[in-house]
């Protein structure tokens, strides 16, 4: 077993056990502490849904005149064609702050300490149509991401500054280097071809070296039919 | 040959009695569990009157199928599971007044959150948050008690879809917390 599969099961249900989950433990200190932290917090959410939430007392519904559900219609198509308005027109560091909202909704990938197995790397870029030259040992997490339309490979690469995410964005174009500070991390954008390769680190972590190297590595292949959005209930 | 005796349309005294004594101990059984089954849609629909509707109505449901329930101990899940039902089928079928959860949450009081207590009402507002694919398979583990094979069999997903759910759930709850320190854990680890 993994550490990637010991901490799904883990993070799915903190009082799991099985064998083989079991002797990962034994082996592995930092899915221990993964399970220890998932038990405490498994513990306050039980405290948590322990009582109903506290709501207000619904507010009366009165029956509204005609004008207004025309007024509010009215008032929909405008926010839409504003909000199409914005991203039409929408800076470059929308793409800064989206990078930073998805390497924070993973917050497991900088957990990771074990390499990826090099089939594990090879699926994730090819899947979104990207080669790569970079040594297999370096890269710790590795996944396909569904990122503003498109999958997207996702990887953390360890530096001897600590691990650094890395996004290859083959739809995004940048006309320039970005460099950003955004919600505790430390980032750039660089163009790559006909896109862009995100590094981001924590705090304020080196990304120059990082971003150098990758420019260089990075290739593009053939774009492959792309799997279906993925799909919420 | 002698007739086979004629069926009484009429029960007996005997038997109304017994009748009577089971939907005593039936109506008894479910209205102990209202307050756990409103409590359950309270957290699923984050509406204390939309959740009292669900209830009575998967009560009265419940009430027509008493027969289906054999085993008086499986009656808390099959309630339960009867409740997440007819909240999935009131968004069916109706469309419900949206609103906005900062109306709705109630506000923490500061000075009473002041204690131990500020992280579990930032865990509570954090729950309420979730979106309901992830805070449905969470709530029906955490407080139904339901298996992950029974949430995939009742959400009609695959068993590896309610790990995720599950997994990703906690994940967004943590980041909310920020992770606790581990006594003797090998490496310290920094929030994302």
């Amino acid at each position: 077993m993994i550490c990637e599969d010991a901490r799904l099961l883990i993070g799915a249900d903190p009082d799991t056990a099985g064998q083989e989950l079991e002797e990962h433990l034994r082996a592995c200190d930092g899915c221990r502490a993964f399970r220890e932290e998932m038990g405490r917090l498994n513990a306050a959410i039980r405290r948590a849904l322990e009582e109903p939430p506290q709501m207000r007392v619904a507010r009366a519904v009165r029956a509204q005149p005609a004008w207004r559900e025309y007024a509010l219609a009215a008032g929909v198509v405008l926010a839409m064609a504003a909000t199409l308005a914005v991203w039409l027109l929408r800076p470059t560091d929308t793409l800064a702050r989206d990078v930073v909202g998805h390497v924070k909704g993973e917050p497991e990938s900088w957990l990771s300490t074990h390499n990826v197995s090099a089939a594990s790397i090879e699926q994730a870029l090819t899947s979104s149509g990207v080669g790569l030259d970079l040594a297999s040992d370096k890269i710790v997490y590795a996944q396909s991401c569904w990122f503003r339309g498109h999958y997207v490979p996702h990887l953390v690469v360890e530096t001897t500054h600590g691990p650094a995410t890395v996004l290859i964005l083959r739809h995004e174009q940048v006309k320039a280097r970005d460099d950003f500070h955004e919600g505790g991390m430390t980032g750039v954008i660089v163009p790559a071809g006909d896109g862009s390769i995100a590094v981001v680190a924590r705090g304020h972590g080196q990304v120059d070296d990082v971003a150098a190297e990758l420019r260089g590595e990075v290739h593009w292949l053939p774009e492959p039919a792309q799997p279906p959005e993925p799909r919420h209930h | 040959m002698r007739n086979s005796p004629v069926q009484s349309p009429v029960s007996s005294p005997g038997e109304r009695s017994r009748a009577a004594t089971t939907r005593a101990s039936t109506t008894a059984l479910f209205e102990a569990m209202r307050p756990d089954l409103l409590r359950f849609a309270q957290w699923l629909a984050r509406d204390r009157s939309i959740a009292e509707d669900i209830v009575q109505e998967a009560l009265l449901r419940a009430w027509r199928s008493r027969d289906a329930l054999k085993d008086p101990a499986a009656a808390r899940a099959w309630l339960l599971t009867i409740v997440r039902r007819e909240h999935a089928r009131l968004y069916e079928r109706k469309r419900l007044e949206l609103v906005s959860l900062d109306d709705a949450l109630e506000v923490p009081d500061h000075a009473a959150a002041a204690g131990a207590d500020a992280e579990l009402l930032t865990l509570r507002h954090g729950i309420m948050r979730l979106p309901i694919e992830y805070r449905e398979p969470l709530v029906m583990q955490v407080l139904g008690g339901f298996s992950t094979e029974e949430i995939a069999r009742e959400l009609e997903l695959t068993n590896t879809a309610v790990l995720t759910r599950l997994f990703r759930a906690r994940l967004k709850l943590r980041g909310l917390c920020g992770p606790s320190p581990a006594p003797g854990a090998a490496r310290e680890e920094q929030p994302a």
